[in-house]
């Protein structure tokens, strides 16, 4: 899978609000898929289509524990497609910090 | 300035709405930071040492006018350029930002300056970045549609 393809799954996957509120509650920590229906007020079909959206998009991993397939949060796939803003970012923190460096006499 | 906690510059990167919101508290006034802010004193500050240099700067600095700074990055000269849209000193400042010859719509900066004791807390939303996605014409519509991801790559990383 090239960069640009991932990087469609990857936007694909984030472009539904349930979803980014799976991945928000998976960074709090790792859960099973009847954890997260009940956090969400949804169906365990539902979740279980979007977990696999998140899964094929590889924000997430699948643990298996025993019975239970444990879900974890994987952040690698947003950084890379954050690559592209990377390079403000650190312009803007190092800029401002200089100007603050600068206007206070330091 | 202590009871401010903002001692350094925070930046944080939004990929879904592909802009950068960055804050810095700093120990002078808000007419002081204006200044710095359209003058050739850019030159100064635009600078993150052994990455790039920022050498010159020059502006009309009113409604329409247009600013273009060159420089050295990582080695290589870059010529940036943009257009005023809004000038209110000492508290706002909003300007277009693009690479000169770059494609697509220019991305945009807006600082908002805000009197707190002992000196200004500078907000910055540089907003409107292309993602590679877009430039490449195969943009598959989510910059504008979505929600807010917020600081879903939160991390300080300065």
């Amino acid at each position: 899978m090239n960069l640009a393809h991932a990087n469609n799954h990857v936007f694909r996957a984030i472009s539904d609000p349930t979803r980014r509120a799976i991945l928000d509650r998976l960074r709090a920590g790792p859960a099973n898929a009847g954890a997260l229906a009940s956090d969400f007020v949804a169906s365990r079909p539902a979740i279980s289509k979007h977990l696999r959206v998140l899964r094929e998009a590889r924000l997430i991993v699948v643990t298996r524990v025993g019975r239970e397939r444990i879900y974890t949060v994987d952040p690698l796939p947003l950084q890379s497609v954050a690559g592209w803003l990377e390079g403000y970012r650190a312009f803007w923190q190092s800029s401002l910090g200089q100007l603050k460096r600068r206007l206070e006499g330091k | 300035m202590s009871s401010t906690g903002k001692n350094r510059a925070r930046a944080v990167a939004d990929i879904v709405e592909g802009e950068i919101v960055a804050t810095i508290d700093i120990a002078a006034p808000p007419e002081r930071v204006f200044q710095a802010l359209v003058s050739r004193e850019i030159v100064d500050w635009w600078v993150n040492p052994g990455t790039f240099d920022t050498r010159e700067w020059s502006g009309d600095v009113r409604v329409g006018g247009r600013w273009r700074a060159t420089g050295i990055g990582r080695g290589k000269p870059y010529a940036l350029e943009g257009e005023f849209l809004e000038i209110d000193p000492p508290r706002k400042l909003v300007h277009t930002w693009q690479g000169v010859g770059a494609p697509g719509a220019p991305s945009t900066v807006t600082y908002a300056l805000e009197p707190i004791d002992g000196g200004t807390r500078v907000t910055l939303r540089h907003a409107g970045i292309a993602s590679p996605e877009m430039r490449g014409g195969t943009g598959v519509g989510w910059q504008t549609s979505f929600d807010r991801l917020a600081e879903i790559l939160a991390a300080d990383r300065g």
